[in-house]
């Protein structure tokens, strides 16, 4: 063991770990080692800047819609969602009941997709390339489903657009979803079996005490991981959620294994949010009465803050409109953010470099929406 | 020793495949899907909103060639692939529904100059 109170040892290296690692996905941490402790991390973002709050300065809301869904690749709906509700806001938008519910049921199945990849790649990191292979195939149906309903796969490029949805649902869309939930009750329940590898890889290992938590900004699994039971679908519900009935999963532990453990049950969550939407379905319009494609901000003055809770944690939008086409000023406030900076660089101060890919998974990260 | 995996193994060799044997076969693709767009000339207003509202700047309005400039007189969209993102924005905002996206999504090239898709071809 080397010691880790001297200033210098011959031991001592800098090392990165991504971008190139698989699955590290676009994002890179140096980390200083002095044998196989690491002393200090520092992560290094901005791979994947595309300068998203800029950009949507200069087009219209509903071109935004469009590019809103690409701000995280692995949650696009629900960042729809976000900017849509944006916009509704400040256009003062009347969303029709059954937009609220469809809404409510593409967010719930983005989420249920997203976690899905969180076990993918937290099976990745553990080198359980099963888990990774039947997770990623079970992804798929809903991407199928996506398909069928927003005409894309992963981009539904703005399908939940300002003022209602785009399109309506095709026939049997409603009855696609209900036999899509027994595919994912089936990897639910391949999820949630206990796995020896993963409790001696993921327990105790990166905790996060509840003070520090909240301290650092963290939200979402990382959050309700360690103690504090938050979720803006019920502290501040928006569309339909004060409607449904559901519960949210808190572990007090704050541990890797038990991160992980809060957005896997959050999948049943989500299949229950799901059926209910899909039974209380009404019928009616899907748009704001005479909605044109071209939506400006010419009537609008005002400030809005949108938030809600993506799968990652809370999302936000701030949105500035003073009467031109397009808006004066856009922020963007993602959930990885504030795992992937402040709680990385110190969960993984003084661990063994074997812990780091197990610490850097259970961060549910995205590294588009830390650097959008 | 426990039953369980085992007779999930079983019942596995019975089950369809994930996957599909491409391109032998392809996967069911729905009728919504965006794929490579579809311009119906004749239909055309040459209004130009297609390419006012394509985020990326994709479509250009353009003069057809000189053969066919008699019967088409005025410019019409012509669509760069390689900007494109598929969005559909510009089928939306058509008011003679001249502009359609298809389903066709094999458009892989290797060559950049097939990216353009003009709004007709001279014979």
């Amino acid at each position: 063991m080397t010691s880790t109170g001297k200033k210098f040892d011959e031991s001592d290296f800098s090392m990165f770990f991504g971008p190139a690692h698989p699955g590290s996905g676009n994002f890179s941490v140096k980390v200083d080692m002095r044998g196989e402790r690491v002393l200090k991390a520092t992560a290094d973002p901005g791979y994947l800047h595309r300068g998203f709050e800029k950009l949507m300065e200069y087009r219209e809301p509903m071109q935004n819609a469009v590019i809103s869904d690409r701000v995280c690749v692995l949650e696009p709906l629900q960042w729809n969602l976000v900017h849509a509700e944006a916009v509704d806001n400040l256009m003062e938008y009347d969303v029709p009941e059954r937009a609220k519910y469809i809404r409510v049921i593409m967010a719930e199945l983005s989420r249920i997709q997203s976690h899905f990849i969180w076990y993918a790649v937290m099976s990745l990191g553990t080198g359980f390339m099963t888990g990774f292979n039947v997770s990623m195939g079970y992804r798929d149906y809903i991407l199928d489903v996506f398909n069928l309903i927003t005409g894309g796969r992963v981009y539904p490029a703005g399908y939940l657009c300002p003022g209602g949805v785009r399109k309506d649902f095709p026939e049997n869309a409603e009855k696609k979803i209900l036999k899509l939930l027994d595919k994912v009750e089936y990897m639910r329940k391949f999820a949630n079996k206990e796995n020896l590898a993963w409790l001696a890889r993921f327990k105790d290992i990166g905790v996060i005490t509840k003070e520090d938590a909240i301290k650092y900004g963290a939200t979402g699994p990382v959050l309700r991981g360690s103690g504090v039971s938050a979720d803006v679908r019920r502290d501040d519900p928006y569309e339909v959620y004060d409607k449904l009935e559901f519960d949210i999963p808190v572990y007090d532990e704050g541990d890797a294994y038990h991160r992980f453990r809060v957005g896997m049950e959050e999948i049943e969550e989500s299949m229950k949010i799901i059926k209910q939407a899909v039974e209380r379905l009404p019928k009616g319009e899907v748009k704001t009465p005479n909605l044109k494609p071209i939506v400006q901000f010419r009537k609008a003055k005002g400030e809005t803050y949108v938030r809600n809770e993506l799968s990652r944690g809370e999302g936000t939008f701030y949105m500035v409109a003073t009467g031109e086409k397009t808006p004066y000023r856009v922020k963007i406030r993602g959930p990885s953010f504030s795992h992937m900076i402040p709680i990385l660089e110190r969960l993984l101060t003084g661990v063994d470099y074997a812990d780091v890919p197990a610490i850097y998974w259970s961060l549910y990260q995205c590294p588009a929406d830390v650097d959008r | 020793m426990k039953v369980g995996p085992v007779l999930e193994v079983f019942k596995n060799l019975f089950k369809k495949p994930m996957t599909v044997m491409f391109p032998k076969e392809v996967v069911e693709i729905p009728d919504r899907n965006r794929g490579e767009h579809h311009l119906d000339i004749d239909k055309c207003s040459s209004c130009g909103s297609c390419a006012r509202i394509c985020p990326n700047n994709a479509i250009e309005m353009v003069e057809v060639p000189k053969e066919l400039a008699e019967k088409y007189p005025k410019t019409y969209p012509q669509v760069d692939l390689g900007k494109c993102c598929f969005c559909a924005l510009c089928e939306d905002i058509c008011p003679k529904d001249a502009i359609i996206l298809t389903t066709n999504v094999f458009l892989a090239t290797f060559d950049i100059n097939t990216t353009i898709k003009p709004p007709i071809i001279a014979e």
